[in-house]
Formats: C-alpha cells, structure tokens, sequence
C-alpha cells in the first residue's frame, strides 16, 4: 500500500512537473548555452561571425556547429573569439581549440571565471541511458535573439514527426526547437538532442511579372528543426581536439566518394545495402598501397555491410566519419566490389597530408599578393605527382595592385620567379622578399600554372 | 565584347527579297580606260557571288535537330567550284543549296573544310547545271599583300537574307590578329593566319561573301565582325584563301604538323630573356602529353628559329605565321628548333604529330534522349583526362531514359555495361542493342572527377 502511495505520489510529482514547472526548466537549462563571435582575419578585411554553442564541461569547454567557420579558413586567420551569456552584453575572452572530424564541432574554451557562471550540459542527461522521444513526443529547446538584443534566450517548442538516419541520428520536428548548435529538451527537461543546421525549405516566389512563380529555397540560420539525438552527441564530447588543426586526423586516400542511386544498387544486386564508389584512388595513400583502384564500390567496412540510408547520398558521409573514428595506424578492412569480383582490403590508415588550411602562406602587400606553400591536395587538384609538386599556390591577389594588372590569379601556381625554378615555399618568399625590397626593381617574371595551360606574366612594379 | 561570326540563320527575313536581285548579265571586259575597266570586272564579280542556303544536322539537345541557316559565297572557276566560310557550310551540312546570281538555285556538295582559316569549297552540281543550261560568271583572286590600309574595298553577299548586297569600306588594318578556340561551330580557329580588317559594312548572312577591290578581284572572304561595334569586319586575306582552296581541291582537306606549343608575344620582354631586338618567340604554354613537352620545352623557354631559319615573334600578328611554318611541315617530321632556356641555348628535335581538332565526332543516340560527342586526343590532353576514353554528353532530351536516370550535359559517360568507351562505336553498339532488345543498360560516369554510375531503363 505505501509503495503504491509513493507511487503515485511520484506520478503525480513528474505530471506537474510537466505542467507547471516548464519556465523553471527552462531559466535553469538556459545556463548551459552561450553565444560566440569571432573574426576572420584576411590580408584585406576583418570579418565578424557568431555562432550559438554549448558548455560540456565545468572548465568552460563550449561546442560550436560545424557550420559555425567556414571551412577554408584557416585556424590561423581566426581571431579574439569571445563569449556572451544569453542576456548579458558583456564578451569574455575565449580560446579556440580546432574542430573535431567525426562531430565537425569546433571547440572553445573560457577562462575560469566564465566556466563557473556556465552550466554543462551533461547535468541535464538522463541518468540510465539517452531518451528518444516518440512521435508526436512534445520537445522544446532555446532560441537566441541577435546581439543588439544581448543575445537574449527565448522559447520555442513543437512535436517529434520523424527521425532519420543523416547518418546520424536526428530527430525532425514539425516547427523550429531550437536555434543550431543549441540543446533540445524533452518536457521532463531531459536533454534529448542538439539542433542541427536547419534543412532548407523550399517556397514559390510569385511576383507581380512572374506570375508562374520561381521555386526558391530559404534556409532558417537563427532556428532549426532538426536535431542530432543525445546518444550521437554525449559519448562523443570527450573528442576535445588536441591542437587547433584537430590532428591527428585519419587518412584513407580514396578520393570523391560517390554513393549510387537504388536503380544502380538494384541493377547491381545490392537492394538492401548501400554502396560507395571511389572515384579516384589517390597516389601513395593508404587506399593506393591497400590495393584499391579507381570506380571500385566499398560495400562493408570491417565486415560491416554499408546500410541503407535515405537519401542515397548520406553513404559517403557515413564511410567518411568511420574512418574519422580510427586513428592514423589502424587497420581496417574494405569489401569492395570490383567488376564482379568481391574482395577484401585491408588499408593502415595514414595521417592526413598536411591541407591548405594549415599551410604556411606570406602576404607582400607591396606586390599584392599572397603566397602558399604546395601541399598534397594542390597536386591532387593540378593532377600532378607529388614530386613535381615545387612551386607556390597564389592564394590572393590584391585588386588594382602590381600582381593583378599583370594578369595573376588566385589558384595560379607559381612555378618560376624571374626564370628560375621554385623549389620550395621558403625559396619563394626570399625571393619575393628580395624583388619587394629592392627600390631599383622596375619589374619582374612569372611562370605560372593554369589548369593544363602555363603563361608568363610580366609584374610592373612601378 | 564579342567577335561573332556573320552566318544568318533567321529564314524568317528572306521572303520578297528576289525584287532586290537586279541581274546584271556577263559581258566580256573590253579594254577600255582604267575607270571603264574597274566598272566591268566588278560586274563580273557581282556575278559570281551566291547565296547559299544551308541545312545542317545539330546535336546539342539530346536528340538531331535540323538547322537552316544562310551565307554568301563566290563561284571561283567555271567547273562550279565556291568558295565560303567554314561556319557556314560544315560537314554536319545535310543539304546545301546555292542561288546563282541570275536567281537560279542548284545543289552543291561540300569538297572540304578547314576550320582553322574559316574556309569551305563546294562543288555545284554540274550535272545539274549543264542539264538545265546554267550560267554563271566566275571571280579572280587579287594579292592580298598588296593591300594597303586605306584603300577601298566592297563586301558583297546576303545579309540577313537580302540576296546581292554590296556594301563599301576601306581596309582598316591588313595583318589583324584573331584567334579563337571555338570560333568556327565550336572549331578552333585563326592560329595560322592574319584577317584583313574592314570597315565595309557586314552583317549576318554575309559570311563567305568576297571582299573584292575596285577592279572586281577578291581578296579576302569575310568572315566575322564584332557585335555592337561600329564597322569592325574581319576577313580571311586572298593570298591565305588560295593555299587552302588548292589544298581543299587536291585532298578535300587541310593537313598540318602540331608540336604542341602555345606561343605568346615578346613584346618589351627582350631585355628580361637577354635577347637581341627582333629575335625570338615566347612559348606561354606547353600542351601535356605533346611532342613539344616530351622534348622537354616548358613555358619561359624563347624559340630563337626553326629549322636554322631565325623567327621574331615580337608582336601578337607575328605569331600565326610563324605557326603556320610549323604546321606547314610535314606530318612525322623531325622540327629542329633553336630554344634559349635561362641562360643556355640548345637544339631540340621534335617530331610532329598530325594537329587534331579538340572537337570529336558527334552522335545522337535517339532511344535514350542523349547526344555525345567523342572525346579527342586533344581534348583529353587540355582537360588532362588520363587519355581519350569516353564521350561528353552534349544534351538529354527531358523525360527520356537518360533524363531519368539523372546524366547531364558535360558529364563524361565512360563506360557502357563495363565496356570501357574506346570508340563511338562502343556506345552506339550499346544503343543498338538496347533498340532492338530495351534492358537496363548501365553507364559510368564522370561529374567534376566524381564517379557515379547512372542506370538506363526501358
């Protein structure tokens, strides 16, 4: 009788809970999410970015959406990311810690006396295991308002309608939960999921001369309505990246994966799996010395058929963070269809070549230009071997300046400066130096590289 | 702004323009004074300029299309040979009807083309014309090299389908340089010669139509003028057209050397590469895969003469004819050319290779809504594509098999039912098949070096 009391005592406990004490919920919860900006620094602007983020730790670790930089940039170009409390106009200082490959999160941290007006949202997990709420299951999440508005946090809730492997595990609500990057909750105050980037939608613009209308997609960046569920964030926030390049990073070689469409699948016999073309195995990789060739079809890793997703094209980002889970010197096994032919490969994943992004570049604002080190991927990209990768990339060039009257481009790929070879990007810059230096220099050469197409540029300095 | 071609493809203009064609009839010139003669040989050559109406088969929208369009042309001996553009009459020309000037129309077959001077010569059909007693006069071709910059000329032809308009200018330049590499239906063109430039009014439909001098003697055939300007025409020079017209009669095409270099003028560069003035042309570019780049030269080396004989390059029309001494070699003959690399001077043998248009034989394969066009040689070295497999996809026709299942023009198709597409024929073998028995037929496919495979259903 008494356990029957206290049972429904506890019943009735978790109603009004769910009833009453929502704004309670939520004004506590809200201490776990914050607003961070940024700038990118290039050689000609400065260019300010926010991002909506989560604290994960007490030590003001923050988790910031893949979307939240650009991917092109590099870590060196971003600059005096602070943080704001929703609400509260005040930035602190932040440190940017690099992205993690297999979430695409980037990482913040603040100094200790923000870490300890934040909450991390691990204290809103449910102790014995993640939720996953059922359909038409009532969730809610937090909006914030932009930064003339101190950021302010706002509610916003809806339904559960669906929930889809992208690959990973997202819940799809009927309206906006919840602004990217931001923590969604189950009426318990449960945390059941983060908000995705919100998927576009598409609408008809009619106008007055174009009255058939044009089909136009719009994307919402303040709110979403897709979220990634808990058990695809929580085990993974302990993937704090080592360094602001996020190495060491895992490295296949196996360059465009493609996925097929169902008629393919089925023509090839694969109805209830997926598959995964290779569209060009890359040279000296570990896809390369695994024996993979190009247009061969990955059907298992590890022995694990590829499953099916909806859309197709989810397959590739499925193979790609399998392998971002490994690290570089582990062994995996690839079945891949080869003609008619099933044949298991084994691959020692790599260490991704160093990327553009973490290149060493130099800027001659006298001359207009930027210059990069050649890395792995310019050779890729050029279709060239590795070994005949000397030279620089021309990674800007400066409007109206001496380097862009002479013709040159961003991209180009120098490879002669004044009728000399370029061996190396430090060969380069003396170069350069030297021809920026020098008072008494009228002019000077390039040969540079273009698509299959080489042209010599005469650079007038004055 | 942009250089178009002058050929007139609206048929819509055309009506009523009979009235306009005053026939003058041929009368043999009498040696009078200088003014009297001019009158009488440009009434000769009045006589001798055609319309010409065109049809021609167009792969572009994934099925064949038939396209009319009109140009000029000049009658060029009394065995009917004419003279005309290349972009007017191609070999994708199914039907090619010429109007004499006395308005009477006959067929015409295509002996040859050459693309690269904008140049094509047909034969009338003189089986036609004994039959039904036709006549016609025929045009002399004048020096070109003499020409000066300011001396009159007259353009005559068919603008926008008014049949024998002559329209009068002077020339404005005689060693114009213009190069382009789809200009002529998508055919590279003017890398071996110069274009007279006139002033005389050219207007679509003139294209093939003589340039003639006061005397009535051609020298040139217009070709193209730029859209929007003001009398800026370009026309192919007589001395140009004569070596092609009696290339084009002898074998029904133009043959040429390729060594693969991409030439660029010196200008103001001398002192830079250490040279003496006049001396030497600047390779910009070296096409991968070419005899010039397996002889090791690269863009920067100076080519200082070919075969001993010194060349200057100095400025941007230099250039054609020093390409065209190359192409004049013969095919598979070693080149000796003197190359001034940094420093050093060294000789270097090349042998040639037959030049290659990038544009490849094209194909409608009617059942799945899809035209192709052959990957070339060339186009594969340009695209540095590994080598010539594959066709390109031109058009798909919406709702047809090949729509559906997803391709897109500029995809690569690579393979055909994992057969690699070595040739034209693989895949219109594919096709037949599929014709006479529809199954699913799969393609390999190459998107922006993605490889996707598409599957074709009955």
């Amino acid at each position: 009788m008494k356990r029957l009391i206290l049972g429904l005592f506890l019943a009735w406990a978790a109603l009004s809970a769910r009833a009453g004490n929502l704004p309670a919920l939520w004004a506590e919860r809200v201490k776990s999410v914050v607003a961070v900006d940024y700038f990118t620094e290039t050689e000609a602007e400065r260019h300010l970015s926010t991002a909506y983020g989560v604290a994960i730790d007490d030590k003001g670790t923050i988790i910031l959406p893949a979307a939240a930089v650009d991917a092109r940039t590099s870590p060196n170009q971003l600059k005096d990311f602070h943080v704001y409390l929703p609400g509260d106009p005040a930035g602190r200082p932040c440190n940017y810690l690099g992205q993690d490959a297999v979430t695409g999160w980037h990482f913040v941290r603040t100094d200790a006396a923000t870490a300890s007006l934040i909450v991390p949202i691990t204290k809103w997990a449910a102790p014995g295991g993640n939720p996953v709420p059922a359909l038409a299951e009532r969730v809610w999440g937090i909006g914030l308002r932009n930064k003339d508005e101190d950021f302010t946090p706002y509610f916003l809730t809806s339904q559960l309608a669906l929930i889809q492997a992208l690959p990973q595990q997202t819940g799809i609500a009927q309206q906006e939960v919840a602004g990217p990057g931001l923590p969604v909750f189950n009426e318990d105050g449960v945390f059941v999921g983060l908000a995705a980037s919100s998927f576009g939608q598409t609408f008809l613009q009619l106008t007055r001369t174009d009255r058939d209308g044009t089909p136009i997609m719009l994307i919402d960046l303040e709110e979403s309505s897709a979220f990634v569920l808990a058990d695809e964030v929580l085990p993974n926030l302990g993937r704090v990246p080592a360094n602001v390049f996020g190495r060491p990073l895992a490295w296949l070689g196996a360059y465009g994966l493609e996925a097929m469409d169902r008629d393919v699948a089925n023509f090839l016999k694969l109805s209830n799996q997926s598959g995964a073309v290779i569209s060009e195995v890359l040279e000296d990789s570990p896809a390369e010395q695994a024996g993979m060739k190009s247009h061969d079809i990955i059907l298992a890793l590890d022995g694990k058929t590829l499953p099916r997703f909806r859309p197709d094209g989810v397959v590739t980002d499925y193979v790609e963070r399998e392998i971002e889970r490994h690290r570089p010197g582990d062994v995996m096994t690839f079945t891949v269809l080869r003609g008619q032919d099933r044949i298991d490969l084994k691959a020692r994943l790599g260490d991704e070549p160093k990327l553009a992004r973490e290149a060493a570049s130099k800027y001659f604002e006298h001359l207009g230009l930027t210059i990069r080190e050649f890395v792995y991927a310019d050779a890729i990209a050029r279709r060239v071997k590795t070994s005949e990768g000397t030279g620089v990339v021309v990674s800007y060039v400066r409007a109206n300046n001496p380097a862009a009257t002479s013709g040159l481009e961003a991209d180009d790929w120098i490879k002669e400066i004044d009728g000399t070879a370029i061996r190396s990007f430090a060969d380069a810059a003396v170069k350069l130096a030297a021809i920026a230096a020098d008072p008494t220099r009228t002019e000077f050469v390039l040969l540079v590289s273009r698509g299959a197409d080489t042209t010599v540029l005469r650079v007038k300095l004055r | 702004m942009k250089l178009a071609i002058v050929k007139h493809s609206s048929v819509r203009s055309i009506t009523g323009a009979c009235a306009l064609a005053a026939v003058q009839l041929l009368r043999p010139a009498p040696a009078l004074g200088a003014a009297a003669s001019l009158s009488a040989g440009f009434r000769q050559v009045l006589d001798s300029v055609v319309r010409i109406d065109v049809r021609e088969i167009a792969f572009d929208a994934g099925a064949q299309r038939f396209e009319a369009s009109i140009g000029s042309g000049v009658v060029l001996t009394p065995d009917g040979l004419v003279l005309t553009n290349a972009h007017v009459v191609s070999p994708q020309a199914i039907e090619v009807n010429v109007t004499l000037a006395n308005l009477e129309r006959v067929d015409a077959k295509l002996i040859g083309w050459d693309h690269w001077t904008d140049l094509a010569l047909l034969r009338l059909d003189m089986n036609d014309v004994k039959r039904r007693h036709l006549k016609f006069a025929h045009a002399s071709f004048g020096d070109s090299d003499k020409l000066f910059p300011g001396e009159t000329v007259y353009a005559v032809g068919t603008p926008y389908g008014l049949n024998r308009t002559v329209t009068r200018g002077i020339i404005s330049n005689t060693n114009r340089y213009f190069e382009d590499d789809q200009g002529v239906n998508g055919y590279e063109t003017g890398a071996f010669n110069t274009w007279l430039q006139t002033d005389a009014a050219i207007n679509p439909g003139n294209s093939g139509g003589p340039l003639v001098t006061e005397d009535g003697r051609v020298v040139g055939i217009t070709s193209r003028g730029y859209l929007g300007a003001n009398n800026l025409g370009f026309a192919i020079p007589s001395n140009t057209a004569q070596r092609i017209v009696a290339g084009l009669e002898r074998d029904g095409e133009i043959t040429r050397s390729y060594i693969g270099i991409v030439p660029k003028e010196l200008q103001d560069l001398e002192s830079f590469y250490a040279l003496a003035l006049d001396t030497g042309m600047l390779i910009d570019s070296v096409d991968p895969g070419s005899p010039a780049a397996r002889a090791g030269l690269k863009g920067g080396d100076i080519v200082l003469a070919l075969n001993g004989r010194p060349i200057d390059g100095r400025f941007p029309e230099q250039l054609p004819p020093i390409q065209n001494a190359i192409a004049s070699q013969q095919v598979g003959s070693a080149l000796l050319l003197t190359v001034k690399s940094g420093p050093e001077t060294r000789q270097v043998s090349v042998v040639t290779e037959r030049l290659e248009s990038s544009m490849g034989e094209e194909w409608a394969l009617d059942r799945w809504g899809l035209t192709v066009r052959k990957i070339s040689r060339t186009f594969a070295r340009s695209n540095q594509l590994t080598d010539d497999t594959g066709v390109i996809v031109l058009g798909v026709q919406p709702g047809f098999p090949a729509d559906v299942a997803g391709l897109q023009p500029g995809d690569i198709v690579t393979s055909v039912n994992r057969q690699p597409i070595t040739s034209l024929d693989v895949i219109k073998g594919a096709h037949r098949n599929y014709s006479g028995k529809p199954a699913p037929t799969l393609l390999e496919v190459e998107r922006d070096r993605r490889a996707t495979f598409f599957l074709i259903k009955p």
